[in-house]
């Protein structure tokens, strides 16, 4: 065990407050906008601390490490353009801007709006396909983070996933957005403290200049140039950035935020702000990783890169940075960077439950009542729909999480799963937005033959991330304009983005 | 390489340093944010109640 009692004493005093605050959320629940948006009422500065605190998660650590490990500095590249595109999204408000202005509660709800209502059914599905089976590895990848810094026996795996869930479907199903919204700001200090403490550390003790001449020796040129390494590379690049400006503008937990602010102009300030916190989210994680090579990277060779190796035990790339917090932090520091790592896990689990089962009962469950005819669902029986949904995403989640192992790389896992909706939906909401000429016909090509493009590449073709996101980004753009050409023309009360504001029905 | 380690390094300092700033403003300025919306979201509550 590397815990103290007085590393115990924070991380159980972190659990405890961050609950008893969470719970509060629900006397703040009058209707389903409350507890899915918040009531609208997100300000510029909580608004960046909870999108924040959605997109940084001891998921985001343990990836973008891992990216580190293996690759070098050229992993930058991932991360320096996922904060440049969201820079450019808040400057000019591209598509956030719009969505904010059509005062919506999902992503699939647009749909509805400038299609159809049975093309947001199907966008529905595909969303929370695409987003609960990327949320799937969660839990086993945190579990393992955290048995290995706390040093708890791994038998208990299992056991930890389940208090982390449990404590999170707490405060998320009772208290909605609300009870989100006031964990994820304590979450968000206490988790860049963290990452700011172990930066420090992890530079400290593997040495900025052991850190570039291990990169040098182990990796060459590669290790810092994206462009030459075979794993990166220009295709990599451009999908990275196709892929960055769909997750910023349509994964449904970000555009959640956006949807949860006091106005376009508000979501646009957040969006530009997170795009710098955006940087080093990605970066600083990637240095832990390197600093993890440096420090451990001694055993065998696998794709030219040597296995950790951690008191005589050779580890996975993956776990080389959890072990390295063990070995280095003491007692004391170790209990804050775990209640932060914890923190980090709690804020991005919630915001995700949330978003999946919103998706799950807005855009699934209350339209195909609709279609069977069935009479509208009052407020409060809306909300307990809500509620169930993300009990069902949360049993869902233990169960996938621990059968499944994803292959190769986690982060390129994450990003072809998102991408089962987000070429189609990226597509949809641009076309949608900016392109008069768009129609329910090339809506439903897209999102189809965006989930093909992503599907059968990856799971069954066992194409490259790179070749399958092009593929599914290509296809899904394809079948927009094909069907939008030969089907029939939009009706003109949707082709005007105004007139599809006044069109809008939630409050 | 040379070219490459520079801009790296230039560009994890400034990572780095915003992510740090940005942390001491958001949490010096989000409580007040965050009571705010509380306020509103009561008030909001008690109208429709």
């Amino acid at each position: 065990m590397n815990f103290t009692i007085l590393d115990w004493a924070i991380v159980s005093g972190y659990l405890v407050v961050s609950l008893a605050v969470g719970l509060l959320g629900k006397k703040y629940i009058g209707n389903v906008t409350h507890y899915l948006v918040a009531g609208r009422e997100l300000g510029t500065y909580i608004g960046i601390a909870t999108l924040a605190a959605t997109e940084i998660g001891t998921i985001t650590f343990m990836y973008n490490a891992e990216l580190g490990y293996k690759y070098g500095f050229s992993a930058f590249a991932a991360a320096l353009i996922s904060g440049f595109v969201m820079i450019i999204i808040g400057r000019t408000g591209l598509v956030i801007s719009r969505l904010r202005q059509l005062k919506l509660m999902t992503v699939p709800e647009f749909f509805e709006v400038k299609y159809s209502r049975g093309l947001r059914l199907v966008t529905g599905v595909l969303v929370a396909l695409g987003g609960i089976l990327n949320m799937g590895v969660f839990l086993k990848i945190e579990g393992e983070f955290l048995t290995i810094v706390s040093g708890i026996n791994a038998k208990y795996l299992i056991a930890v996933m389940t208090v982390i869930l449990v404590l999170e479907l707490l405060y998320t199903v009772l208290g909605g957005m609300v009870a989100v919204v006031i964990t994820d700001f304590i979450q968000y200090v206490l988790l860049s403290v963290a990452t700011i403490l172990v930066s420090v550390y992890a530079v400290h003790h593997a040495g900025w200049a052991n850190i570039i001449h291990k990169v040098s020796v182990t990796m060459g040129a590669p290790g810092f140039n994206p462009i030459a390494n075979p794993k990166f590379g220009v295709t990599f690049i451009v999908w990275q950035i196709l892929l960055w400006f769909s997750i910023h503008t349509c994964w449904q937990t970000t555009a959640m935020r956006m949807f949860s602010t006091k106005s376009p102009e508000t979501s646009k300030r957040v969006m530009t702000w997170t795009g710098f916190i955006f940087l080093g989210r990605g970066m600083l994680p990637m240095l832990w990783g390197i600093a993890a090579l440096t420090l451990f990277g001694v055993g065998a060779l696998e794709k030219g890169v040597p296995l950790p190796v951690v008191n005589g035990v050779t580890l996975a790339p993956i776990d080389a940075m959890p072990a390295m917090l063990a070995s280095m932090l003491g007692p004391g520091v170790k209990g804050i960077v775990i209640a932060g790592m914890l923190a980090a896990t709690m804020s991005v689990n919630s915001s995700y439950l949330l978003g999946w089962s919103a998706v799950i009962s807005q855009d699934v469950i209350l339209p195909t009542r609709q279609v069977m005819g069935k009479p509208p669902l009052s407020t409060r029986g809306q909300i307990w729909v809500n509620r169930l949904a993300n009990l069902f995403v949360g049993l869902f989640l233990m169960f996938w999480g621990l059968y499944y192992t994803p292959p190769g790389a986690i982060y390129l896992y994450l990003n072809i799963t998102g991408t089962i909706f987000l070429a189609g939906a990226f597509v949809c909401v641009v076309g949608g937005l900016y392109w008069k000429r768009v129609n329910t016909t090339g809506g439903y090509l897209a999102m189809l033959m965006g989930a093909a493009g992503a599907i059968i590449p990856f799971f069954f073709l066992h194409w490259s991330e790179n070749v399958t996101g092009f593929a599914a980004f290509g296809l899904a753009a394809t079948g927009l304009v094909v069907g939008s050409l030969i089907g029939s023309p939009t009706p003109t009360n949707k082709q005007d983005p105004s007139s599809l504001v006044s069109a809008t029905r939630t409050p | 390489m040379r070219y490459w380690l520079w801009f790296w390094t230039v560009s994890l300092v400034i990572a780095g340093t915003s992510f740090a700033a940005i942390t001491v403003v958001v949490t010096l300025r989000g409580f007040a944010d965050l009571r705010e919306m509380l306020k509103r979201l009561l008030q909001q509550k008690d109208r429709e109640s």
